[in-house]
This record gives C-alpha cells, structure tokens and sequence, in this order.
C-alpha cells in the first residue's frame, strides 16, 4: 500500500490544486499546513523488499522510518523473486526493492519500474574454508585460483555450502566466476564460455563441490553456523566477504572454528545493493520519503555503521573495518571484479546451471494425505504439484528439473501408502502428476514414519554420492511423538535435510524440530502452498 | 571574462530566438516579469543522465523560474532520445543529448526549432592514483601539473590486446587491462568513444572507407568490457561505488568527478584524507573527443528554455556546480578551491567526430 503515504500525498494533491486556481491566499494557508505537517510521508506506510543480507540494516532502517512519521515493512527475498517480481505484468505494490545485486534487476525489470538506483554498498562473493581445511589445503597466506579451488573438490578435499545460481546472488556470482575461470579469462565473463564443452566440465566438476545449498544467503549462513554448532562443520562456503565477516564474528561467540577468507585471485562477483525506488504512481511524498530514505543511508553517518560491518563503501564514505589478518580479511583490498556479459547471457548461463551443470537433486516429497485434508487441502496440494512437475511452470521460477533429477512421491497417512518414483523427464513428471492426481485424503498422520521411509527408499542414491539430496514433508497436522527418528536420521549418515511445509493448522513445532535437527527449514504454505514448495526447490 | 563571454553568446541566441519566434514572443511579457508574476510555463522532455544533477539543482530550478520556466526531464540515453520511437512517441518538448553529432540524428525523426550546444565536456577515462600513476611508469600517460594525460592509442591497444595489469605497472593486480564504456547504442559518452577509437584504430577521422577493416578491433573491443550501462550517469555512480577493483577504467564526462566533488565537500575531504587507493582521477586521453550538450527545442516554448539555458546565470551554475565548459569549451572563472586546477584550461588535443553515417555503421555493428 504505497499510495498509503496518503495523509500528506492527500495535502500535496490539495496544494497543486488551489495553486492552479492561483489563489495567493489559499497558497499561503496550504503551504503553512503542508509545514505543520512535517513535510511528506508522515503517517504513512513505506514497503521495502529486501535481499536477506540486507536484514543487517534493517534497525537503521526502521529507526529512520520511525524519526520520520512512516510504518516501513521490509520483506526479505531471494534475488530471483525480486526480479520475477518486477517482471510481473501488474506493477508489485511495493516502494523500494534493495536486492542483492543490480545484475537481477538489468535481467528482470524490463518494464523499467524501479527509479533512481543507487549502491549503498558493495561486496564481493568469495570462499570462506575452515581454517584447519585452509591449512590442510596449503591456502593459508596464499595466492588461491579457482583452478586450485576444482584441483581440491575433484581430490575430495574439499565441499561447500553455496545458494542455488538460478535463486539468490551469491550462488549466482560464484557460479559466474567459476564459468569464466573454467574458460581461461576468469576477469571476463565470456559469452562463448557458456557452449564451451571443456568450461562446462571444469564448472560441473567445481559443483560437485557443494554439499548443500538453499534460496538464501543470509540462510546459508544460518546453517554453517548450525552445523558448527552440532559438531559437524562444513568445510566452507561461497559467500559475501561482508557475510563471512557476520559468521565469523558469530563463530567467535560460540567458540567455533573460522573461516578463512579465499579471494580467488583470478577475480570475484561484487553484489553492490542498489536501493531503487519502485515506480507505480504513488504520490509525490512516497517519492520523496524514499530520496530521503536513500540519502540517509548514504550519509556519512550510515555508511561508517555499513563499512563496519565489514561492506565496502565508496570512496570518502566511511573508513574501512579494519583487516582481521587471523581469517585474511581485508576489506580495503583490491579485488578485481568480473567483467559480467549483457543480461540475456546471464539469463542464459543461470538456465545452463540448472539444467545441466548443478548437481543433481535427490528429493523426496511426504504429502500428507491424512483425513484433515480431504476438500481444499487436497485440491491444493494437486495445484501445487501441479506447477511442480509443469516443466513450464518450473522454468518461470528457474526451478525445473532435468532428467539427470531423481524424485520420490510418498503420500502418508497413519502410515506411507505407496512410493512413486521418477526423473526429471517430462514423461516421467507427467506420470508422477497423474498418480498423485489419484490420492484422496483419509486416514491418521504420521510424518515420521514418511522421513523414515524416505530415507531408506533414497539410499541408494545417497550412497552414490552424485545428488544434493533433501525431503520435504507437507503436513496440516500433528503426528503422534515419534522418539526414535532423531537416532534413525543420524545413524542415516548422510546428513539430509528434511524440510517442512506447513498448511492448514499444521503444528509448526514438530516440523521445526526435524528442521533444527536436519539443519533444514520450514516453509509456510498456509496462504499460498505453491509458492512453499517453489521455495523449497531452491535448497537442493 | 569567460562568463561575459557566454553572456553575451547568450544574448545573441536571444536575439536568434526572437527572429524565429517574433511574432509568438513579441507581445509577451519579458521573461523575467513572467517569472515574477508566477506565470510559469512548465516543459517537459529528455536529458541525459549526467545533467540530471544541473536540472535538479534548487538553484537551477529557481534560476529557470525567473524565467518564467520549468523544466522536467526524465533520464534517458542520447542515443536513446533522439531516435526511440517509444521515447519520441510521448510528445517531449525538447531533448537534450550529449552530442552534436546526434542532432542530425534527431532531425530525421522529428522536427526540431532550433539545436544549441548549452555545455562542453570532454571526454575522459576515470581511473584511480595509484593506476595512473603506474600508467605515467609504464610511459604510457604523463602527468602535466596536476592532469594526466593518457595516449589513446596505447591504451586501446593495450585493452584490445589483452596486455596484463602488471605490464602497465600494477604487479599486484590480476586479470588484464579493460575499461568500460557505456553502450554506444544507448548512451552518448559510449557512442562518442566508439567515435575515438574508431579514429584511433584508422589512424584518422574514419570514413566509410577505411570502416571495414577497423570494425572487427573496434567490435572486439566493446565485446570485452561485458555488459554496458545505458547512461553515463550510472557508469559513474558504478565507478565511485565500486572502487578500484571492481572499475579500474571507465569512460566518462570530464564534469562528472568535478560535479561529485562539489556535491559533498566534505566527503572529498575524507576521500583527500585517506591513504588508501580509493581516490579516483580524470585521465584525459590524448587526442579526445568533446561532448557537447545541444539543446532540442522541439515546441516553440522551448525556445526560451533554451534561451534561458544560455543566460550568465544558468551558465555559471553550470559551471560552479556541475563543472561544465561552456559553449567554447573554455573553463569558467571562480572556481571553488576544491577544483581549483582539476581541469585543463584547455583540451589541445581534440578529434572531430566521424560522420553520423559512420556512426551509424558502427552503431549496428556494436548492437
């Protein structure tokens, strides 16, 4: 509701209109009372949306907001919803978009709705490894190329966390400096390394490197963090040297192990977080809340607090964070950036990541078919899987499968009633839409009982070591206690996620705690049950 | 001096103005009453991004209304503006690209009153100290006084060919030399660079002659900066964010540094005050291009904003603030001591532009 800066965009409209009639007197009385007003945007309500890496700002944010009159709500998004998000035909009823990077809105906002854009800071993506794997790996105060990062993942030496290239900027701009590395100009994105079938081994091999990712950076972050804490460390993870800096601050409180800072010396990918105002006809005073918006994050004031937090700011901001030589930080170093090709190509390589040279997933889907969700429930959960397995429909939101893809489908009730399996082949999904069209709701529910099966139906697989494996349960209700899993899923091994979507009154807390075990999450579905299981395609 | 000067250019556009609109204007009232009196005529149109901070300019914005005139101007590329249908379709009143090689552009997709160039600025490569200072080691740029002047050619060359950083004195820095420009299909200080290499590549003003054998260099070259910005603006905006790693060498205005300069004093303060590497200079390549920023009346009402533009008073904002040359080129007087010195009296090197048909060649091989 932007236009909802209604009470002093009202009073504006009013002074346009008496000036028209040229009234001096009336003039001065709309001017006094525009004044009174405190000027535009008191009262209001101001909607933000965000990449997660921006949540850092959002107190400084909010305490502007609340100096100046305005109710701001900031939603945090991956890059590509922000970006499909504009593509849109209907204008989002949103003000300003803060993504990650301007890269997603040069590919998605063709109907150019957002307006003077202007970086609040930069950082670039780079590769924080474990400080005893850093040493193991001979890394420490060392120049690192990407060709030394693929000599380590092909050896076995080394995995990752890294978001998903076609869902959030991070993954997206490592994958970027891995295909210009593979190709031999790692400063320039060449367009030609994109069909070049030796850049394309060199990339498939450097993501077989990943052990988990997610839609999220800030996330991501969240989970190296909770497996440090559970005892099982990833080796590393592809991030902004900004969100290293915040794991490794976190890490130092709770006694874990660093991250030390690779900065592939071929070059990086800087996220530079443009702050844009999004054009929809708002009023005047919504417009000229946000330039005030802007210039305060832009003051001097601002950009010390942001540059301490480990961003880089533009020259004669703010002084650097100081380097934290322990972890080769070093904020004021000159890092060469990535020539990036025009948007069409980049659209063109993120469909080249997702479609032949991530790794493949292995997923497993619980649909809880149980009594409760017999009418609107059911017909949901067809929709959704509906847009699932429409390969069209999945490549809107980047998210389709290939055939190199293993999907389960276990419907459950009281127990699991049956396992469908298939690739990511348009037959096979075609096959896996029909059948699930054949389940009707009834009975008890036990989500356990599926994570359990799920699990033992996926060995195989997991033991082949070539697939980003994750279960996803959707459940509306609460299954009855279930001790034994936690030992179950650890004796496992394999360290799968399992996943939640909630719908209906579904209770949270069960799905919450699988989640905190498995160092997964839990997607909301009550509002929009599509929506959460094209979220949770992009953890794996 | 100088700013009588362009006073008195100012006036004799006045008086070209009124033969060509007399009987419109001659029973109006005098510009400066209409102002007074609150008539004021609102005019709306396109102007490329690096004069966005000149047009909204509070003094601008007061000085105009003396006038008796508002101006409106959305952002848009030079290129863009004056051969868009989109953009022309929306009835703008005048335009007001970056180059007088554009007008003729212009003419053949609208009927425009009058063209006259209102600012100057050479073309220049920003860089940062310590890359300049490596390019003046490496022979390739010499610094004269407090300018740096880079040769051209060398640097092409050296884009074009690959050369690493350490070559042109930067051992520490990876990668290879490369510059960016904006897209020349867009946005006039891209399109006036492809006019420079251009030049360069043929040893000369290119022609239709000697177009097909340097095309293949020239398109090389822009194929290599990746992808490019639609307005000067925001290469800038890129350069200053971005700092030294991310943008080593970019194509811009000459006024751009000095209007950043002059927007936040104490900013430059800081800039002047940190030891780091982050502290960005204009190269002026030898021979350049200049840019000159003409003025499209479209309407007849524009015709006294274009007027207006070239009165003492708009020029000196133009220049105290925003760091423009004149209609001559030549620098205006009271500089504010931040930028006292920062740009050459005058540019001796300057290369005319090839013909718009060359241009135009060039336009389609670089889209």
């Amino acid at each position: 509701m932007s236009s909802a800066l209604a009470p002093a965009s009202g009073r504006g409209t009013k002074l346009a209109a008496v000036r028209r009639r040229g009234s001096a007197l009336a003039v001065a009385f709309a001017v006094a009372a525009f004044a009174l007003a405190g000027c535009g945007g008191s009262g209001g309500t101001f909607h933000i949306v965000a990449g997660s890496e921006q949540k850092t700002f959002e107190p400084i944010v909010q305490q502007f907001c609340s100096d100046q009159g305005v109710t701001c709500t900031i939603d945090y998004k991956g890059s590509l919803d922000i970006g499909l998000m504009l593509s849109e035909q209907n204008a989002p009823d949103i003000d300003a978009v803060w993504p990650a990077s301007s890269l997603w809105l040069d590919m998605y906002d063709a109907h150019r709705r957002v307006k003077d854009l202007k970086s609040i800071a930069t950082t670039p993506v780079i590769l924080g490894v474990r400080m005893s794997k850093a040493r193991e790996l001979g890394w420490v105060g060392k120049t690192v190329r990407m060709e030394d990062i693929l000599a380590a993942v092909s050896a076995g030496k080394l995995t990752f966390l890294m978001t998903s290239a076609t869902q959030s900027n991070s993954g997206a701009s490592a994958y970027l400096a891995m295909l210009a590395s593979a190709f031999g100009q790692p400063d320039r994105l060449d367009p030609r390394a994109l069909d070049d079938a030796n850049a394309r081994e060199k990339v498939k091999a450097l993501l077989k490197g990943v052990v988990r990712s997610s839609g999220s950076s800030g996330w991501l972050k969240d989970l190296y963090l909770a497996g440090a804490k559970a005892g099982r460390p990833y080796d590393g993870m592809w991030n902004y040297e900004a969100v290293l800096k915040e794991t490794n601050d976190a890490l130092k409180g709770q006694g874990g192990e660093l991250l030390y800072a690779i900065y592939p010396a071929d070059g990086a990918t800087y996220a530079d977080a443009p702050l844009g105002y999004v054009e929809h006809g708002q009023d005047k005073s919504t417009h000229d809340f946000f330039d005030k918006l802007q210039a305060h994050m832009l003051s001097a004031d601002v950009q010390a607090q942001i540059a301490q937090s480990g961003r880089r700011t533009a020259p004669g901001m703010a002084r650097p964070a100081p380097a934290e030589p322990e972890w080769n930080f070093n904020p004021s170093k000159v890092v060469t950036s990535i020539a990036l090709p025009e948007p069409k190509v980049i659209g063109r390589a993120l469909l080249l990541y997702q479609e032949v040279l991530r790794r493949p997933s292995l997923t497993a889907i619980c649909l809880d078919f149980s009594g409760s969700m017999q009418g609107e429930g059911e017909k949901q959960v067809q929709a959704a899987m509906g847009t699932l397995f429409d390969p069209q429909a999945a490549s809107r939101s980047l998210i389709q499968w290939t055939p190199n893809d293993r999907i389960m489908l276990l419907p459950f009730d009281a127990s699991v009633r049956d396992v469908a399996q298939g690739d990511g082949t348009s037959p096979s999904q075609a096959r896996l839409l029909q059948w699930v069209g054949t389940q009707h709701a009834d009975g008890g529910t036990d989500m356990y009982a599926c994570a359990e099966r799920a699990l033992t139906e996926m060995k195989p697989y997991l033991d082949s070591g070539q697939y980003l494996a994750a279960v996803v349960i959707m459940t509306d209700g609460r299954s009855d206690a279930h001790d034994g899993f936690a030992d179950a899923w650890r004796r496992e091994g394999h360290d799968v996620p399992i996943f939640g979507v909630t719908f209906g009154d579904a209770d949270k807390s069960q799905l919450d705690e699988l989640a905190d075990l498995t160092r997964a999450r839990v997607f909301d579905g009550r509002d929009n049950l599509t929506e959460a299981f094209r979220s949770v395609r992009g953890y794996n | 001096m100088t700013i009588s000067r362009r006073a008195a250019l100012g006036l004799g556009a006045l008086g070209a103005s009124a033969a060509v609109t007399a009987g419109a204007v001659l029973f109006r009232r005098s510009p400066a009453m209409r102002g007074v009196l609150g008539d004021v005529t609102a005019l709306k149109g396109y102007a490329g991004g690096e004069k966005m901070a000149f047009i909204e300019n509070p003094k601008t914005v007061k000085a105009l209304k003396h006038f008796g005139l508002a101006l409106t101007a959305d952002r848009a590329g030079s290129v863009d503006q004056v051969r868009d249908p989109q953009l022309l379709g929306t009835g703008p009143q005048f335009l007001w690209p970056s180059s007088s090689s554009l007008v003729e552009l212009a003419r053949r997709h609208v009927k425009v009153l009058r063209d006259q160039v209102i600012f100057n600025s050479p073309i220049v490569i920003y860089s940062w100290t310590p890359f300049a200072e490596g390019l003046v080691r490496a022979g390739m740029a010499k610094k004269e006084n407090a300018h740096y002047f880079i040769d051209a050619k060398q640097i092409i060359d050296a884009v074009i060919a690959h050369r690493p950083w350490k070559d042109l004195g930067q051992p520490d820095l990876y990668g290879t030399v490369r510059l960016i420009a904006t897209d020349p299909n867009k946005s006039n200080s891209g399109f006036m660079f492809a006019g420079l290499v251009a030049n360069l590549l043929s040893g000369d003003v290119a022609t239709m002659a000697n177009l097909e054998t340097i095309l293949p260099q020239l398109v090389e070259l822009f194929r290599g900066m990746g992808y490019k910005p639609d307005s000067s603006g925001k290469v800038f905006d890129d350069y200053i964010a971005g700092g030294p790693g991310a943008d080593p060498l970019v194509v811009g205005y000459e006024n751009q540094l000095v209007e950043w300069i002059l927007q936040d004093p104490d900013r430059w303060a800081r800039v002047e005050a940190a030891g780091g590497p982050a502290k960005p200079v204009a190269l002026y390549p030898r021979p350049t291009v200049y840019s000159a920023h003409p003025f499209l009346s479209l309407v007849p009402d524009a015709l006294r904003l274009s007027d207006a533009l070239m009165s003492a008073e708009l020029q000196t904002i133009g220049w105290r603030d925003h760091g423009f040359r004149g209609p001559l080129g030549s620098i205006g007087a009271d500089t504010s001591d931040l930028v006292k010195g920062r740009m050459p009296a005058q540019i001796a090197s300057v290369a005319p532009m090839p013909d718009i048909e060359v241009m135009l060649k060039i336009l389609d091989a670089l889209a």
